[in-house]
C-alpha cells in the first residue's frame, strides 16, 4: 500500500454483505480492481472514490484516510 | 453492462493474465532462432518470412499491451477489461518495458565496441527486449490483481 493511506473498503463492504463482484457492478469496475484497491494495491481516482463512497452510503473520508489523521 | 459483462470480462481478463507471459515466453525464443540461424542477408525468401513473422508479431504484441486486445468483443466488455487497475498496470508495464528497452541499448553499445552490429539486429534485440519485459510485467501484474479476487 502506498506509505500513509489507510482504506476501510473491505470493512464497509462486509457490512453491507455485499460481494466484491456485487460492488464491482454498482460502480462499474472490474472485480479486479476491488480486490487491489482493498489489498492497497491501487490507489484508486477520485472519480472512483466518490462512486465507491456513493455505492457503500458513506463518505470518501470513511474509506480512505491518511494514516496520521 | 450486464452481468453477463462483468462475468466475460473477469474470464477474458484472468485468461488475458495467463497468455501474455506465455506470448512473452514464445515471443523471446524466437529471438534465440533469429540469431542462431542465417543471417538475412543471404536473400532465401524463408528468412524474410522468419524475420516478416517476427515483425507482425512485436506489432500485434505491442498493440495488445496498449489497447487490451480482444477486439471482437463488445466495448463494454473490453472497458471493464480496460479499467483502472488495468491502466495503471499497463502504465507500469511500459514503463518496465522502456527501462529493459533503454538496458539493452546501453549492452548493445558497449557491445558495439568489440564487434559490429547490423541495424537490423539492433532494432530486433532493443524491441525484443522492451516488448517482453513489459508483456512480462503487465501479465505479473494482473496475474496479482487477480490472486485472492
Amino acid at each position: 500500500m502506498p506509505e500513509g493511506l489507510a482504506n476501510r473498503l473491505r470493512e464497509h463492504r462486509a457490512e453491507r454483505e455485499l460481494t466484491q463482484a456485487a460492488l464491482a457492478e454498482m460502480v462499474g469496475v472490474s472485480r479486479k480492481t476491488i480486490n487491489t484497491v482493498e489489498n492497497g494495491v491501487f490507489v484508486p481516482s477520485t472519480t472512483l472514490a466518490l462512486k465507491l463512497a456513493r455505492a457503500l452510503g458513506c463518505s470518501v473520508e470513511a474509506l480512505f484516510s491518511l494514516e496520521q489523521d | 453492462m450486464t452481468s453477463t459483462d462483468y462475468e466475460t470480462a473477469e474470464r477474458l481478463g484472468r485468461k488475458r493474465a495467463r497468455i501474455l507471459p506465455v506470448f512473452a515466453i514464445f515471443f523471446l525464443m524466437q529471438q534465440a532462432s533469429y540469431f542462431s540461424g542465417p543471417n538475412v542477408d543471404t536473400g532465401r525468401p524463408v528468412d524474410h518470412i522468419r524475420i516478416a513473422a517476427w515483425l507482425v508479431m512485436s506489432i500485434v504484441l505491442l498493440v495488445v499491451l496498449a489497447n487490451g486486445g480482444y477486439w471482437f468483443r463488445s466495448r463494454e466488455v473490453r472497458a471493464l477489461m480496460n479499467d483502472e487497475a488495468t491502466q495503471a498496470h499497463r502504465t507500469d508495464a511500459f514503463r518496465f518495458g522502456f527501462f529493459a528497452a533503454m538496458i539493452a541499448c546501453v549492452g548493445l553499445y558497449v557491445l558495439g565496441w568489440f564487434e559490429p552490429l547490423g541495424g537490423r539486429d539492433v532494432i530486433h534485440v532493443v524491441m525484443s527486449c522492451g516488448i517482453g519485459a513489459a508483456l512480462v510485467r503487465f501479465g505479473m501484474l494482473e496475474r496479482r490483481a487477480y490472486r485472492d479476487a
